[in-house]
């Protein structure tokens, strides 16, 4: 048996041939289903927690609205959340001045910025900056108005300075005449609709 | 599947043919050597045409040679053969060589079996039926080589066993040393060996014989088998043993058929299957078959191979393919299942998202807005306590007007902190510096001293008394009209509700 018969193994050796073939051909075409369906599992698994962490996120969004919605929507009403209402703020001003019976006074609005970065942490954050100049009769008087005009602010507003100063060099009189001015820079904030924000 | 054979035991005047595979046999019948019996036989190879055949040869005509030959290995050992048998035995067609053991001792030589039927003759119509149906025939082998398988499945282990067997009326006495085939002769059944005297007197010859060819050792006890299932050789026992040179062992029908694992009345009916039995399940030892013969049979196992191969290709390849198959179906269920988690979950999400308010800002910035206003509006200083706080120390201290006040917040500041800058005046000032300096680090002090104050600066001071700058200015007389001036300014550092 030094050589193969190969004459009369022509029918075994392509019966070989045929069984190596189909093997072949039914391993890779199994792999090729064992590797698409283990592609299937990931993108399935990938799926699977993405929708969780969105499930996750929506509950804490849930949340974030149960606990801030109704905070959030007095500060829309307030005026806060939307655009200027200049109109408001001067009335606010007036009226403070009004009511404690002042020697009223003086107002300048200056166009809308960007608030600081730092401040803004991301929101659409502007601010507006109004000079207040009023004349007093002692410097109480500046303590009153501006919890006066905070107390019907419609919006957020803050003090940013205020400088007293004499309006003459002349001895206290007790007379009802202003003494001091008082000229104060005060910040009103607002943060762009929700609309604007989204974008 | 693969042990499935055909072994056949030829004798000059019949043939048997037992269909044997593992555990089970099946006796074809025997055939004479007329034409009825050939053809007979040759339908018997027609239905088993595709079994590979061992033929076990039962002559007269046969002969034995123990050789000792340098040890060589392949090719060189085949021409050492083929030159050795030639010598030996001349033009005989049936010959063969068997490698037994390899001495222990000198050049380590190797000592053979050289075996041959030198009249083969009547063998020819038997090998040419299996020739013509093209029979795989595997070898063709010596009856005394059978029945060397047929020791070991008895279990005898002496030394020097001579068996004596009866078949077909002859007697075969066939000398075994360690188990190993050294001589064999057929007495046939024509003789008068059927007398059990003279079965006694031929193994006694047979004795000497191998003793005088220097086979068997002078010394040498001869353990003697007597097979027999006609019973004719048993009253043999008796004169064997009166011999100290013989031992001899009756082995009866039970003991054989336990050892060969045959069925007792089966053994009866065709005692013929003890020898093809024996060698059923054996490595051929010994072929004395030409290669011309061994054709067909150099097929078959090629064939045999290849479909063996074929079938564990095809084994592996179901199999691996099975085990990818039952992967992926495994793993399909688990993206089903994790598709079906995956909807569950997206519902659950569009469930709670229906619920978001419309029209208002993202969650996050809508907790922001509210944060960052809140932020805004507290933590201002309140205007009242901080002037109070400045009232307070300038009522220690009448002799400094306030001319100025004012306060910085910034929202990025910490909460309730605030930078107070105060300028003033000291009056009555008579221009002493010195004294004027002393007065303006008082009030500084009892700023500081004040709980709500966390730090006091001089920003600027009646006068510049810094190496760095020019300092100029003029003393008035006492009688001077105007009064001078001292004025300073402070930067006061304030934090509101600081314990």
């Amino acid at each position: 048996m030094t050589h193969p018969p190969f004459a009369v193994l022509k029918l075994p050796l392509l019966l070989v041939l045929a069984v190596v073939l189909l093997a072949g051909a039914g391993i890779l075409w199994g792999r090729n289903q064992a590797a698409e369906a283990e592609a299937g599992v990931q993108e399935q698994q990938a799926a699977v927690n993405r929708a969780r962490q969105q499930l996750d996120r929506s509950r804490q969004q849930q949340q974030l609205i149960a606990t801030h919605l109704s905070a959030y929507q007095a500060l829309a009403a307030r005026g806060f959340v939307g655009a200027e209402d200049r109109l408001a703020w001067i009335e606010a001003a007036q009226l403070a001045n009004r009511e404690l019976g002042l020697y009223g006074l003086d107002y300048r609005l200056t166009p809308r910025t960007p608030a600081q970065p730092a401040l803004a942490r991301g929101l659409p954050l502007g601010q507006t900056n109004m000079t207040l100049a009023l004349p007093l009769l002692v410097e109480t008087d500046l303590a009153r108005y501006l919890a006066a005009l905070k107390a019907r602010a419609p919006g957020v507003v803050r003090v940013r300075e205020c400088r007293l100063t004499r309006l003459d060099s002349a001895r206290f009189e007790a007379v009802n005449r202003p003494q001091l001015l008082a000229e104060c820079e005060l910040l009103w904030f607002t943060v762009a609709p929700a609309s604007e924000g989204k974008t | 599947m693969f042990d499935h054979r055909l072994i056949l035991l030829a004798t000059p005047r019949q043939i048997g043919a037992l269909d044997w595979r593992p555990g089970h046999m099946h006796w074809l019948g025997e055939f004479p050597a007329t034409p009825d019996g050939l053809s007979a036989f040759r339908q018997v190879v027609i239905r088993h045409s595709r079994l590979p055949t061992l033929l076990v040869a039962d002559s007269v005509d046969e002969d034995y040679r123990s050789e000792i030959l340098p040890h060589v290995q392949g090719r060189a050992r085949d021409e050492l053969l083929g030159r050795k048998l030639k010598q030996v035995f001349r033009n005989a067609r049936f010959t063969g060589a068997w490698r037994q053991v390899r001495e222990t001792t000198g050049r380590r030589d190797d000592r053979y079996l050289l075996a041959a039927l030198p009249d083969a003759d009547w063998l020819t119509p038997w090998l040419a039926v299996l020739q013509r149906e093209r029979v795989p025939l595997a070898g063709v082998v010596p009856l005394a080589l059978a029945y060397q398988h047929l020791l070991d499945k008895l279990r005898e282990q002496s030394a020097h066993v001579l068996l004596a067997c009866r078949l077909h009326n002859g007697l075969r006495l066939s000398y075994y040393q360690n188990g190993l085939l050294r001589f064999s002769r057929l007495i046939g059944g024509d003789t008068p060996t059927q007398l059990p005297d003279n079965a006694a007197d031929e193994i006694a010859k047979t004795q000497l014989y191998l003793t005088g060819q220097r086979i068997l050792p002078r010394e040498a006890r001869l353990q003697v088998l007597l097979l027999d299932p006609s019973g004719q050789l048993d009253s043999a026992q008796a004169p064997l043993n009166a011999d100290p040179a013989f031992n001899t062992r009756l082995v009866d029908m039970p003991d054989l058929a336990r050892a060969l694992r045959i069925p007792d009345d089966f053994l009866a009916a065709t005692p013929e299957v003890v020898p093809l039995a024996a060698i059923a399940d054996e490595p051929l030892l010994l072929n004395l078959a030409p290669p011309e013969l061994l054709q067909h049979h150099t097929e078959f196992r090629w064939r045999r191979g290849l479909h063996a191969t074929a079938a564990a290709v095809a084994l592996l390849g179901a199999g691996l393919t099975s085990a990818y198959w039952l992967q992926a179906q495994e793993l399909t269920g688990r993206a089903d299942d994790l598709a079906r988690q995956h909807r569950q979950l997206d519902a659950r999400y569009q469930a709670i998202a229906r619920t978001f308010p419309p029209q208002v800002a993202a969650p996050e910035q809508l907790a922001q807005t509210v944060a960052l206003a809140r932020q805004l509006e507290g933590g201002q200083p309140a205007p009242g306590p901080l002037l109070a706080t400045i009232g307070q120390a300038l009522l220690g201290t009448p002799d400094i007007v306030l001319d100025g006040l004012s306060w910085s917040d910034d929202p990025l500041t910490p909460a309730g902190e605030a930078r107070i800058t105060l300028d003033a005046a000291l009056t009555p000032f008579d221009g002493n510096y010195r004294a004027a300096m002393q007065r303006i680090d008082q009030f500084m002090q009892t700023l500081r001293s004040t709980p709500a104050v966390v730090d006091v600066t001089l920003r600027s001071s009646p006068v510049n008394a810094d190496s760095a700058s020019t300092l100029s200015g003029k003393t008035l007389g006492a009688d001077a009209a105007s009064t001078p001036v001292a004025r300073f300014s402070l930067g006061v550092h304030y934090r509101e509700g600081r314990p």
